[in-house]
């Protein structure tokens, strides 16, 4: 039995433009599973980033509820919801959104710190253990401008880890970032979902989609299908290839005919 | 057209900016204008009112006269003299609502037809006809006696006439205008009175004989002849020699000498209201400069776009003139206008304190050309500021589109997590200090000149002891003066009673002259005790020590020999040092017992007893035991003046004020610049709020940053405060004849003026900061 860990139901999002209502998420009903790696796809504009946000309360809704762990979220104060964010929520963005004059580390450690889950000093190792593990350790004293976007994107992945959140939520991770850089970024949110994390993600990239489990296709601001994968195994480890080729063979042609079929049924 | 379509558009994004812009301005030329208002208007009015009043070149204070013809005939014979007005009145200690005056009253028989004094509505809002008559047991008093006793019309004044009940009780029926003795910083006071008062007092003092307590005299206005080439001095000195007013001298006073007393007092807050409001103005400066550089980065790609369409770079900074241009212009232009209305409202609300209602007249040349002045000024300094348009490159501009908020790298102290508000606040004023130097050098300014402020009030202190150590030669507790067969012994029996007495010594007053000039003498058993600030004191006989400004009106310094005269004769003494003593506007010179005794005579009741206590909370106690013990026969002073409370009220008034403008001027330096940076940090606050930052922990980190560089101006602004005051404070204050301006804060009033600038910075920026609640997290939104 799956465990739900978010759910969203009647979800409405409405914004005005002058008289006009302009309806971005239509009534979405959707649970989000415990150790799950769930995508989201659609057009431009089909909502997809304002459902995540919506579920991830960085947004209020219109309409409908939002529950994480049995909590009401869209019922929240600031107050809760700033403590939500603190302690179960990570969030990796498209731009990757490091404060500018905190160096990767102070990125990393300054969300431990307001999370109060550990004291300071078992925050700071920590980042210092993540960051090596994202394998940018040796830039980590480095400002967020004096850094690859690759090694910046690695580092908000660290940041979104350092407070062990109940679910990570990440808006085009790969979007702004060059085709090695995104399998870097792609094999570690693969890598964390092996070791338990669930994950919520949205793109528009079938190289990316195929890491979930479960695929959603979101269009005109309403769910229309979804589709289930296998979940993403490593192949082989090959100690001379780069970070992204313990990932890079094993079922990845037959997922990607698998979603792409799916995807022109829906005439993506 | 484009040009006010630009200006529109910029107005509208600018307006809180412009608001801000609109209102500092608008409390500086408001400030600016009513003080040269004040300033122009209060020299002419002044004289002006000397002159009506009718105060001579000299005017002499005269008593025991009994036949003033002889005195005034020979005045009139003086080639020196034109003429001479002479004014009776009988001078007389009074007390008001219980409070016994230090100084004595002087009762002057009003003459209507002479038209000397003006006479206020009841309001003291303006003024009203004179009387037809003063009415018996009624009389007219200055303003100043509202802010010294709190006296009201249908209140009454005591005046002690003879001993054994000898009281003379009057209703106060009115107020009316006195250039000089109205002012609450002079001692001395008029007080209108009936002829029929004046006739029964004068009757009473008569009967009496030698148990009156009040005494006839006169006020001689001595007016220089047309043809007379003599200075004041020379004149004064021929008088004395040529008549018998020596003989007679209470006090005399020039016109000059009263207008330039008045004058510097007007002149001395009028210059620390002036230098505040320059304070404002470098504040205005400094806001506006950082304003301007700001608009011009945030506008780099408008001006990309609005280059690469052509508009010029002079175009483009016509634009952001007349954009400022809209603050700025309204705001000089209604500063200016309101300045008479403002004046106005400050000069009734200072009636009590000076006891004269100086006109308000517009002083319209002078103010446009302030006006002009202070435009051309600040629209150089936008100019200047928007040459860095120039330097945009349209493409460069439009791809990078706001200057680049990126961080540069440096050593700055790492972020902790025990104290994450304060790490981060610290963080961002290390790589952002360019930010934060508008509000730092504001904080210097207004702690400096808080704490220049502060330092005066604590120098003046709570009940004006270190004004009465400048205007008193030696120190003590009380002061007692024993008259008719009441002796000093019988006085110290009642203060044993009370407290011990610690020391003592005694002082008399006696007027001498030196070099054949006028001036009060302090006689003391203990010349110890005077306030040394050079030299030595006159121990010796045949010693002297004179006052910075006797010394300097005399052109001598220490070592020189003066010619001092007395009622009984003249006698040669040695410069031994110079003293401080601010009586009569430094009018002083101190002598030992034993040298005055040398040339003017002796009597039991021209010392005055100084007491120091044991316990000085007794003070009170212990004057009014002595009244009640000796009443007539003894008057008791503590070491204050009633001037004093004026003056202390005035600063007090200076103080609130000042505070005022000061937490008005952070308020809105703090909303301008906060609003600011929190539009640039927009993101920022978006990435920690979606790390789980609360608005209450990034409030608290906005805050701190603004307290820090508080912290930072107010610490450079108390330690520039503590170097400057004694030496820029020391130049004002010699004007009015203190010489000895040194000013020892405690260490709580030292602190005092950063502490509240700092908490100002803290706690606006706290609310200004208020915007983080509304900063929507969905500016990280890619879609």
């Amino acid at each position: 039995m799956k465990e739900i860990l978010l759910s969203g139901r009647k979800i409405k999002k409405i914004f005005r433009q002058g008289e006009k209502e302009v309806r971005v998420l239509d009534d979405v009903s959707l649970d989000i599973f415990k150790g799950e790696f769930t995508v989201i796809m659609g057009a431009s504009g089909a909502g997809k980033s304002t459902l995540l946000y919506a579920f991830s309360g960085m947004d209020r809704i219109s309409g409908g509820s939002v529950t994480y762990k049995e909590k009401e979220i869209s019922a929240c104060s600031e107050n809760e919801l700033a403590n939500l964010r603190a302690k179960e929520f990570g969030f990796v963005f498209q731009q990757t959104h490091l404060v500018s004059n905190l160096t990767l580390f102070e990125n990393v450690a300054v969300a431990g710190y307001v999370a109060k889950k550990e004291k300071p000093k078992a925050v700071a190792r920590k980042a210092e253990k993540l960051l090596a593990q994202m394998q940018v350790n040796k830039a980590k004293d480095r400002l967020p401008a004096e850094v690859s976007g690759g090694e910046a994107q690695r580092a908000a992945i660290a940041r979104a880890m350092i407070a062990e959140p109940g679910i990570i939520f990440a808006d085009e991770p790969t979007g702004a970032l060059n085709k090695s850089n995104s399998v870097e970024v792609l094999n570690l949110l693969s890598e964390l979902n092996r070791a338990g994390q669930t994950i919520l993600m949205v793109t528009h990239d079938v190289q990316a989609a195929i890491r979930g489990s479960r695929i959603l296709y979101l269009e005109d601001g309403k769910l229309l299908d979804e589709i289930s994968l296998d979940a993403w195994e490593p192949g082989k480890v090959r100690q001379d290839l780069p970070l992204a080729a313990p990932y890079a063979c094993y079922g990845k042609k037959k997922r990607e005919e698998k979603v792409s079929a799916w995807l022109s049924a829906l005439r993506w | 057209m484009e040009y006010r379509l630009l200006v529109r558009a910029g107005v509208k994004k600018q307006k809180g900016v412009l608001m801000g812009i609109f209102l500092l301005l608008f409390l500086v030329s408001l400030s600016f204008g009513s003080i040269l208002t004040v300033w122009r208007n209060s020299g002419n009015y002044v004289r002006e009112e000397i002159s009506r009043a009718g105060y001579g070149t000299i005017t002499a204070w005269v008593s025991g006269l009994d036949d003033a013809s002889l005195l005034i005939g020979q005045m009139e014979e003086m080639d020196a003299v034109g003429r001479t007005e002479v004014q009776q009145l009988i001078f007389s200690d009074y007390t008001i609502l219980g409070e016994e005056s230090d100084s004595e009253g002087q009762l002057i028989l009003w003459e209507r037809e002479a038209e000397r004094y003006r006479f206020f509505t009841d309001d003291l809002s303006g003024y009203q006809a004179a009387p037809e008559q003063i009415e018996p047991e009624t009389v007219y008093v200055s303003p100043s006696l509202v802010s010294l006793f709190g006296v009201g019309i249908g209140d009454t004044v005591s005046f002690a006439i003879a001993r054994n009940g000898g009281t003379v009780t009057l209703t106060v029926a009115g107020f009316y205008e006195d250039p000089f003795m109205g002012s609450s910083m002079i001692g001395m006071k008029g007080f209108l009175i009936s002829e029929e008062d004046y006739e029964d007092m004068t009757v009473r003092i008569q009967d009496v004989g030698i148990n009156a307590l009040a005494r006839n005299g006169s006020m001689i206005h001595i007016f220089q002849s047309d043809e007379s080439m003599e200075t004041v001095a020379e004149l004064n000195t021929a008088l004395n020699e040529q008549t018998d007013l020596s003989r007679y001298t209470e006090f005399v006073h020039s016109a000059e000498t009263i207008a330039g007393f008045m004058l510097i007092l007007q002149n001395a807050f009028a210059a620390m209201l002036a230098a505040f409001v320059l304070v404002l103005l470098v504040i205005v400066l400094i806001v506006l400069s950082y304003s301007v550089s700001s608009t011009v980065e945030t506008e780099r790609k408008n001006t990309g776009i609005l280059k690469s369409v052509g508009f010029s770079e002079h175009a483009l900074q016509r634009v952001q003139l007349m954009q400022y241009g809209t603050a700025v212009l309204p705001a000089l232009l209604l500063g200016f206008l309101f300045a008479a209305p403002a004046a106005r409202f400050l000069m009734r609300m200072t009636l009590t304190t000076t006891g004269i209602l100086i006109p308000t007249n517009q002083p319209w040349g002078l103010s446009v050309l302030a006006f002009l002045l202070l435009l051309a000024f600040l629209s150089a300094s936008v100019w200047q500021k928007t040459k860095q348009i120039g330097k945009i490159s349209p493409m460069e501009a439009i791809r990078e589109g706001e200057a680049s908020e990126a961080a540069q790298g440096g050593h700055w102290p790492a972020i902790k997590g025990g104290n994450l508000a304060f790490s981060i606040a610290v963080r961002q004023l290390f790589t952002g200090k360019k930010k934060y130097v508008s509000a730092c050098m504001v904080a210097l300014l207004l702690t400096f000149f808080a704490s220049l402020i502060g330092r005066m009030d604590s120098w003046l202190g709570p009940d004006g002891k270190g004004m009465m150590d400048a205007f008193n030669p030696a120190d003590h507790d009380i002061g007692v003066q024993m008259f008719g067969i009441s002796t000093e012994e019988e006085a110290l029996a009642v203060i044993n009673q009370y407290t011990e007495i610690t020391d003592t010594y005694d002082l008399a007053m006696p007027g001498v002259s030196v070099n054949g000039i006028d001036y009060t003498a302090n006689v003391i058993t203990d010349p110890e005790r005077f306030h040394i600030l050079e030299g030595r004191a006159c121990t010796g006989d045949d010693e002297i020590v004179l006052t910075e400004f006797v010394a300097t009106d005399l052109g001598v310094s220490i070592g020189d020999m003066v010619t001092v005269t007395g009622g009984l004769g003249q006698a040669e003494s040695v410069v031994s040092g110079i003293y401080s003593c601010a009586n009569d506007m430094g009018d002083n010179v101190g002598m030992s017992r034993e040298g005055y005794l040398k040339i003017g005579a002796d009597s039991p009741q021209i010392w005055c007893h100084h007491y120091f206590l044991a316990d000085t909370s007794q003070k009170e106690a212990v004057t009014e035991a002595l009244t009640a013990a000796f009443g007539g026969d003894v008057h008791v002073h503590e070491n204050t003046w009633s001037g004093l409370n004026g003056m202390i009220a005035a600063m007090r008034l200076l103080v609130i004020f000042m505070y005022g403008i000061v937490a008005l001027f952070i308020l809105i330096v703090t909303v301008m610049t906060g609003t600011r940076l929190l539009g640039f940090e927009q993101r920022d606050i978006g990435i920690y709020k979606s790390l789980g930052f609360s608005n209450r922990l990034l409030r608290l980190s906005f805050a701190i940053r603004f307290a820090l560089t508080a912290v930072i101006g107010s610490v450079t602004g108390s330690v520039l405060a503590a170097v400057l005051t004694d030496p820029l404070v020391s130049a004002v204050m010699k004007l009015a004849g203190i010489s000895n301006f040194a000013s020892s804060p405690s260490i709580v009033q030292i602190l005092i003026p950063g502490l509240v600038v700092t908490l100002l910075f803290f706690l606006f920026a706290y609310a200004a900061a208020g915007k983080i609640k509304k900063t929507d997290l969905t500016v990280l939104i890619s879609e």
